[in-house]
């Protein structure tokens, strides 16, 4: 939450401080670099961070002028923007770099300024294009960060087909590497859905080849990620602003057409199916498939292979794979024949409701953990001294510091909740 | 990188990565410095060790990023270097098996509770307003709290 005062502080007080001759770069980083240096995404030092910078700073300037120019980690070559010329990136660099160091002394400015920022920003609620350019090509005019290109209908197709409101929502509370509204927290929610809405024009308007090559000659000459964006501005003589929602109107019916009832219907579709489960690490969706060591890491389903499998989590029974001797932990670093202390004491935990019991086994966890693990940081080694809710363990609090991250998750009430009570009602019925 | 995007997309509603549950991705220092966060994978370590050897022997945290691990530590033979060190496995060299993550990707323990439920999907947008500091500090929206 504090984190969060301070980004947008940051950024209030960044448009705030402008040395005048610093105007060139401040623009410069308001069209390109605010997406991720302003919300710190991808790893960017956000702007009038000083901590985050400092130490970038004193690597020197041409350092930074050469990490902005050519690409450095999650940096794209200037920013991501190839229109931007050494110039501009450069006063950009020297911009955030002034910001870093002479930030403090403006704070006061902040309310005044924030009041006219916004509405010079909303004033065009449609302009998806200029939002875009604005805030999204960074990620989205080179695909850096998992981002589909524009124009990429490779890239969108799949997006696209899971609706438009999907969209909005990914865009506006972010997902993925995607941070929410793109990082730029002064956007409009109608700001973001209209550049979404651009966006998904141009993957639409990318598939057709001969409105492209008809618009192409029309439009300035250096426009690689947005061939297609000047379509419509050619004959009418106002640029984007009709170009996104009717472009959008007729990407909607037309990427609502590949769905086929059986895939919208498919059994489960929140699920992950079979197919989709330990996968090897290339296809894991959080290692970079482009690392060579990625390719060397062991796939799951080999080691998984002759494991007892269960139904949640990694699928993979570790309990009895234990007991059944599949596997062989060692509860020792180096000394593979040290033995676990393990201590065969169940705890049953009466609990409000129609619930089973909880009946909570040492043996299993013993095997597994050491007692100081868990006591007394986690659970007073008392009986009646802790409470546990299901609440607290989804917060990932109680079992919940393991269950729900790497031991068998919550959804396996069962597990737990396994000794039958009787009810009071039924039994005194019955008896 | 697109083919990736792709076969990630297509996945839509479903969860957009699907790697192996327990799968804890350190970004405490990496994308500053211009490497790729490190992915541990808890399943291939329990085939070998139990839980104790590294949450009690060694030192580790129950807690995505709590460790402030860095590679001085592991050198010196502290956190993974207690065995990462050429003699009870592979050694420090071999940065790019440990740092494999895509870059950018928040500090988290993939497929936790507590980020299915909070942020459906995935971590960054589970507090747009941690979201800034996703890669400094550790998993803002799964640890709120603790108390530990």
């Amino acid at each position: 939450m504090r984190n969060s005062m301070r980004g947008v502080l940051g950024v209030v007080m960044a448009m705030a401080a402008v040395p005048a001759l610093a105007a060139d770069g401040k623009a410069v980083y308001e069209g390109n670099c605010i997406a991720c240096h302003a919300s710190g995404v991808a790893g960017a030092p956000k702007l009038g961070d000083a901590a985050a910078w400092g130490p970038r700073v004193k690597g020197g300037t041409a350092a930074l002028y050469q990490s902005a120019l050519k690409g450095k980690g999650g940096m794209p070559a200037k920013g991501g923007n190839a229109k931007l010329s050494d110039t501009d990136v450069k006063a950009a660099v020297d911009f955030m770099v002034a910001q870093a160091g002479g930030k403090a002394d403006k704070a006061a400015e902040k309310p005044a300024e924030k009041a006219p920022e916004k509405p010079a920003a909303a004033g065009g609620g449609g302009e998806g294009k200029d939002v875009f350019d604005k805030a999204c090509v960074a990620c989205h005019g080179s695909g850096v960060a998992g981002a589909p290109k524009l124009g990429d209908a490779a890239a969108w197709g799949p997006r696209v087909k899971g609706g438009t409101a999907a969209l909005y929502q990914s865009a506006l509370k972010g997902k993925g590497g995607m941070p929410a509204k793109g990082g730029n927290p002064t956007l409009s929610d109608a700001q973001v859905k209209a550049a979404v809405d651009f966006m998904v024009a141009q993957a639409g308007g990318g598939a057709k080849p001969a409105e492209k090559a008809a618009a192409a000659p029309a439009t300035e000459p250096a426009k690689p990620a947005a061939p297609a964006a000047e379509k419509p501005s050619a004959p009418a003589a106002e640029p984007a602003k009709p170009s996104a929602p009717a472009a959008a109107a007729a990407a909607r019916p037309a990427a609502a057409e590949p769905i086929s009832s059986s895939e919208v219907n498919t059994f489960n579709r929140l699920l992950r199916p079979a197919s989709k489960r330990n996968l090897p690490a290339m296809e894991s969706g959080i290692h970079d498939p482009a690392n060579d060591g990625t390719a060397l890491l062991q796939p799951p389903l080999q080691a998984f292979n002759n494991l007892p499998r269960s139904t949640a989590g990694t699928y993979v029974n570790w309990v009895q794979a234990l007991e059944q001797n599949k596997i062989a932990p060692r509860y020792d670093k180096a000394d593979p024949k040290a033995q676990p202390v393990v201590m065969d004491l169940n705890i049953v935990r009466e609990v409000k409701g129609s619930m089973p019991d909880v009946v909570y086994p040492h043996k299993q966890h013993t095997e597994w953990l050491d007692c100081s693990n868990c006591h007394p940081a986690i659970f007073i080694p008392q009986k009646g001294a802790n409470q546990i809710s299901m609440a607290a363990i989804m917060l990932g609090e109680k079992c919940g510091v393991c269950h729900g991250k790497v031991a068998f998750p919550i959804s396996e009430c069962r597990l737990c909740h396994s000794k039958k009570k009787d009810l009071p009602t039924q039994t005194g019925a019955a008896k | 990188m697109a083919l990736a995007a792709a076969v990630a997309a297509l996945l839509l509603p479903v969860p957009d990565s699907h790697a192996e549950y327990g799968d804890v991705v350190i970004n405490n220092y990496s994308d500053a410095a211009g490497m790729r966060p490190v992915v541990f994978p808890h399943w291939f370590h329990r085939v070998r060790f139990r839980c104790k050897v590294c949450h009690a022997d060694l030192g580790f945290k129950f807690q995505a990023g709590g460790n402030q691990i860095n590679m001085v530590k592991i050198i010196d033979g502290e956190y993974c270097g207690a065995c990462h060190n050429g003699e009870i496995a592979w050694s420090v060299e071999n940065c790019n098996l440990c740092h494999s993550g895509k870059p950018g990707t928040p500090t988290q323990v993939h497929e936790a509770t507590i980020q299915r439920l909070v942020a459906p999907g995935s971590k960054p947008p589970a507090a747009p307003s941690a979201a800034p500091a996703a890669g400094k500090t550790a998993p803002a929206a799964g640890k709120p709290a603790a108390g530990k």
